[in-house]
């Protein structure tokens, strides 16, 4: 689809849309950006689309071991949904690269100290860790 | 076919315990605008759509929600963890408590069970991307009403980012909508059904 040039704020908008359909505008490339920490904060990678409730939004996510990867986990799987409607823009799939890349360090790193986030990681394991606590939806101690 | 990641999409930690609260947020495990229905829409309208971009972005979106139902189910069960009897009274947690302990079963605020009636699936290029496209808006909504019932730090969080998620995922649907237009009939974009053209 055609983009033209216009003053929204964070995109192009079509020339014109056919009557009879709804139609929304198409974001036109994948910048600006969130760094991953704060896209996994406000939600999304992408500033245009971060529209909150009254203006009020995180300032931070709660302090758990997986939050980094899970930051990068996060950027790279908002990329890839922008991609899935966008799958011709190579500079994309280039940023999409290097946050997979960065995401399997994370995961490694993560994994090496709180064991493995999933099964194929057992490849490895002198004893099956895949039962070791806390599961995902615990929040510590007392469970 | 789907494999487990052992963790959530975004942390959660609930500090304090708040039945009253699950009783609300439990709609969007199995109300009808909640995570549930959002999974089996997304991954049941799959199978008879055209086009890759379509098939990729019910899937991955779908992929997600099932992450949300996860998160949400999360949120009520450390919303109520641990409670006594004498808890479960004050909160008004008892009707549910009889018949479910503190299990999370998937039910909307007002105790009616899931319902596959909630989620439309018609087989119709466009008819199931508009049905997506409000049921981000719907969801969005319940995630804003959420916001306006709680004054919990730690759940409102939590419920900012999956209200984002809706956003995003309407945007989204929205571009898939205009890429099935282009491949259809410009002049007559209900020429024909290309999910149904024997």
């Amino acid at each position: 689809m055609e983009c033209e040039k216009c003053d929204y704020k964070n995109g192009r908008l079509p020339g014109c849309a056919p009557l009879g359909i709804g139609t929304i505008p198409r974001q036109c490339g994948d910048s600006p950006r969130y760094e991953t920490e704060k896209a996994l904060v406000r939600g999304t990678l992408f500033p245009g689309l971060d529209l909150p409730l009254g203006n009020i939004v995180n300032s931070s996510v709660p302090d758990v071991p997986a939050a980094e990867l899970m930051a990068l986990d996060f950027a790279a799987h908002d990329l890839s949904l922008y991609l899935d409607t966008h799958s011709d823009d190579a500079e994309a799939l280039s940023l999409y690269k290097e946050l997979l890349s960065l995401a399997k360090l994370g995961r490694e790193r993560y994994e090496s100290l709180y064991g493995p986030v999933s099964k194929s990681e057992l490849l490895d394991a002198e004893s099956y860790t895949w039962l070791q606590g806390p599961w995902p939806w615990e929040c510590g101690k007392e469970e | 076919m789907f494999v487990y990641e052992k963790k959530l999409q975004y942390p959660i930690r609930i500090k304090n315990p708040n039945p009253k609260l699950a009783k609300i947020i439990i709609s969007q495990y199995g109300g009808p605008d909640g995570e549930l229905g959002a999974s089996l829409r997304y991954l049941s309208q799959r199978f008879t759509m055209p086009y890759p971009e379509l098939k990729g972005i019910l899937t991955d979106i779908g992929t997600e929600e099932l992450g949300h139902l996860e998160m949400v189910g999360t949120l009520v069960h450390q919303l109520t963890r641990n409670l006594s009897i004498e808890e479960i009274q004050a909160a008004g947690y008892d009707a549910y408590f009889v018949d479910r302990s503190l299990g999370v079963y998937p039910q909307s605020a007002g105790g009616v069970p899931w319902d596959a009636v909630g989620i439309g699936i018609k087989g119709d290029v466009i008819a199931d991307l508009t049905e997506d496209m409000a049921a981000e808006q719907k969801a969005r909504v319940t995630y804003d009403n959420i916001l306006r019932l709680s004054d919990d730090p730690d759940v409102n969080n939590v419920i900012r980012f999956l209200r984002e998620r809706e956003v995003v995922h309407y945007q989204r649907f929205g571009e898939a909508l205009a890429l099935a237009m282009e491949k259809l009939d410009q002049k007559n974009v209900y020429y024909m059904n290309p999910a149904y053209n024997p």
